[in-house]
């Protein structure tokens, strides 16, 4: 489903372009759940932006569905994040001003849904993550648990092949966090291609799949 | 997937504004102030234009009423080198004989009304007023197109007899405390002579430079006898001749025709300078149009630059309004907005700002209108074109001065704008 040919990713820093990523190849099939584990700084982060067509790689192919990201124009890259990736982060990045349901409904706005399948739908979605009775909280009305399950929700409403997650439950406390990977697990086993960070060794072995980044390379991958 | 899709569109148009009102409702503060600018501009506009358009409006509608194709022969001053002046002390150049010369030896002329008049008292018992005296002949109701209201003008006779009878305007009749019919058969007393009233003329409005229902009609020869003594050797001295043109179309022959005459009377060989000026109705409009526009010109250009000072403050608040939103806008592209839905998140917010500030504008310069119109009496009302131009502005000022920060927003980098905060 997706394959990542001599990936590198470099960031200047004034005068000087420093390397994160030294070629990662990296395949993901679909169905596959998998872990990317790795200590801080190791670009772990850096490595799921490019995954998400959030950032485009320095060198190197990026194949999604057979297309090469690198060759498609913004717009192109932009649709395939609103469509075809749902994105889940650290730090929730839901909308403050707008209600749980209002967060959820957004990427169907840009999608081009009608006004009355984007609620429908929206509201199905806060149900299956367990927040039907709390879709006209603001993000700030909630847990943090609940904002990171109204993430997951936004992530997953325009029905994405790939979800991926970045250390989904790096700013819950270990038991919300278990709910949310536990949502996640069940997202796999309905058949969503998932890709998490996590620093829960636990986590990880209920993966699939881990692969372990060090210092911009993959050390090892099972 | 079973879900159908429209073609993408970033939602439609009235969702985008509802969110842009929302997003300027956060701010309520913020918005309302920078709306000040394009409201205060605005509202300058329209009422300024009104302004300029009643007083336009105000003087066409007087040199209307002074009567129907007319020609107004002026005295000049006495060119210098000319034939000894007329009269001591007195600047015109237009005698009592001019005027009759020019209705009886011009065709095109239907009637002719001299003026002499003078700035005096006028005294009706223990109550007096200062008003325009002028001394003209019966053929003034015609010319003038001004008819008498109660009463009657003094006849050919009376001219004859520099009978002392006098018709008032209805000025006077209310400085004087009377009314149109009480003041009939009253005895009033101009500089010290006594006088019969016989009349009182039509109500003609006022306003602009001059009232023209302030003034006492009385023959022009008791004014050249009593009040202001002015008879010279050359007859009676006159400040200007009103004269009615047959038709409009005679109004042209007419003007040639008192031209070569009076220039003929008065001796004058071009290159000298005329003495005398003659000036249509068309002339006085024109002239007095043309100073209007300059006048609304002015006004309107002022306010519209105050509308652009407005411009730049909704630039000013939206350029705030990207920076403090970066992340949101991160968050909106990584979820699939793209850039040309983040343009027009921006720019239809920026002109919702000037548009709703426009319209408060309108509000307010309609409302400042009424009042200007009310508090002068004019009826020009609203200058609806200015609204409509005035709005037309407000669109152009917001997509124009939101451009600029809405661009800057689309070009943000999705994952830049992510880390910010
Ligand atoms: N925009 C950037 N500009 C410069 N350097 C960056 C930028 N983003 C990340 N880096 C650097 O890249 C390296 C990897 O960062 P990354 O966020 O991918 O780490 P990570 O593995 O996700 O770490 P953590 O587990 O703490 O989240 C870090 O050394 C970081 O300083
Ligand atoms: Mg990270």
């Amino acid at each position: 489903m997706l394959q990542l040919c001599r990936i590198t990713k470099s960031y200047r820093m004034g005068e000087m372009a420093v390397e994160i990523l030294h070629g990662i190849d990296l395949t993901i099939l679909r169905g596959d759940y998998t872990a990317i584990v790795g200590s801080s700084g190791s670009g772990k982060s850096t490595l799921m932006n490019i995954l998400g067509c959030l950032e485009p790689p320095s060198s190197g192919q990026y194949y999604f569905n057979a297309r090469d990201i690198t060759q498609l124009s913004d717009n192109e890259r932009t649709d395939i994040r609103n469509v075809q990736i749902g994105f889940v982060f650290q730090q929730f990045n839901l909308l403050p001003r707008l209600t749980a349901l209002q967060n959820v409904m957004l990427p169907m706005v840009y999608a081009g849904y009608g006004r009355e399948e984007r609620r429908q739908r929206a509201a199905a979605m806060l149900e299956q993550v367990g927040l039907a009775d709390r879709m006209t909280n603001r993000p700030n009305q909630l847990s943090g648990g609940q904002q990171q399950r109204v993430a997951i929700a936004r992530a997953l409403v325009n029905q994405p092949e790939l979800l991926l997650a970045d250390e989904p439950t790096g700013a819950l406390d270990s038991r919300t966090g278990e709910e949310v990977i536990e949502l996640m697990s069940a997202l796999h086993a309905d058949g969503l291609t998932v890709v998490l960070v996590t620093h829960d060794a636990s986590v990880a072995q209920n993966c699939g799949k881990i692969i372990r980044i060090q210092d911009g390379q993959i050390s090892r991958s099972a | 997937m079973g879900l159908r899709r429209r073609e993408r569109n970033g939602g439609d148009l009235a969702e985008t504004i509802a969110l842009a009102w929302s997003s300027l409702l956060a701010n309520r503060m913020r918005s309302a102030l920078t709306m000040l600018g394009v409201i205060i501009g605005i509202a300058a506009v329209i009422s300024m234009v009104t302004i300029g358009r009643g007083a336009q409006l105000q003087t066409e509608n007087q040199l209307k009423s002074l009567g129907s194709n007319l020609v107004f022969v002026q005295s000049g001053v006495a060119a210098s080198g000319g034939p000894a002046s007329r009269g001591a002390g007195s600047a015109t150049t237009l005698i009592w004989e001019d005027a009759q010369a020019i209705a009886a030896s011009i065709p095109a002329v239907a009637d002719v009304a001299p003026n002499l008049s003078q700035r005096t008292q006028v005294v009706l018992g223990d109550r007096n007023t200062n008003t325009t005296v002028v001394g003209s002949t019966p053929a003034y109701v015609t010319v003038r197109d001004f008819l008498p209201l109660s009463g009657r003008f003094f006849n050919q006779v009376e001219l004859n007899q520099a009978a002392r009878v006098a018709v008032l305007g209805q000025t006077v009749v209310d400085s004087l405390g009377l009314t149109e019919r009480s003041a009939l058969d009253r005895t009033i007393r101009i500089r010290g002579e006594t006088f019969t009233v016989i009349g009182t003329l039509e109500f003609k409005g006022s306003t602009g430079f001059r009232d023209q229902d302030d003034q006492v009609l009385i023959p022009l020869t008791t004014m050249a006898a009593r009040i202001v003594g002015v008879n010279t050797t050359a007859g009676v001295s006159v400040e200007s001749i009103a004269v009615s043109a047959r038709s409009a179309q005679s109004m042209a022959a007419a003007e040639y025709q008192i031209t070569n005459l009076l220039r003929l009377r008065h001796r004058i060989v071009p290159p000298r300078e005329d003495d005398f000026l003659i000036r249509n109705q068309a002339d006085l409009v024109n002239a007095s149009n043309a100073v209007a526009n300059v006048f609304t010109a002015l006004l309107g250009g002022s306010a519209a630059i105050s509308l652009l000072v407005g411009g730049i403050g909704i630039m000013n608040i939206m350029l705030v309004s990207v920076s403090e939103r970066t992340r949101e806008i991160g968050i909106r592209r990584a979820i699939g907005a793209r850039c040309s839905d983040i343009l027009r998140q921006f720019l239809i917010e920026s002109t919702v700002l000037s548009l709703a500030g426009g319209l408060l504008g309108v509000l307010l310069g309609v409302v400042a209108s009424l009042t200007i119109n009310a508090i002068f009496g004019w009826s020009a009302g609203i200058a609806f074109d200015a609204v409509g131009w005035s709005l037309a502005f407000c669109l152009v000022i917001g997509v124009f001065f939101g451009a600029y920060p809405a661009n800057k927003a689309a070009q943000l980098d999705p994952m830049t704008a992510l880390r910010s905060d």
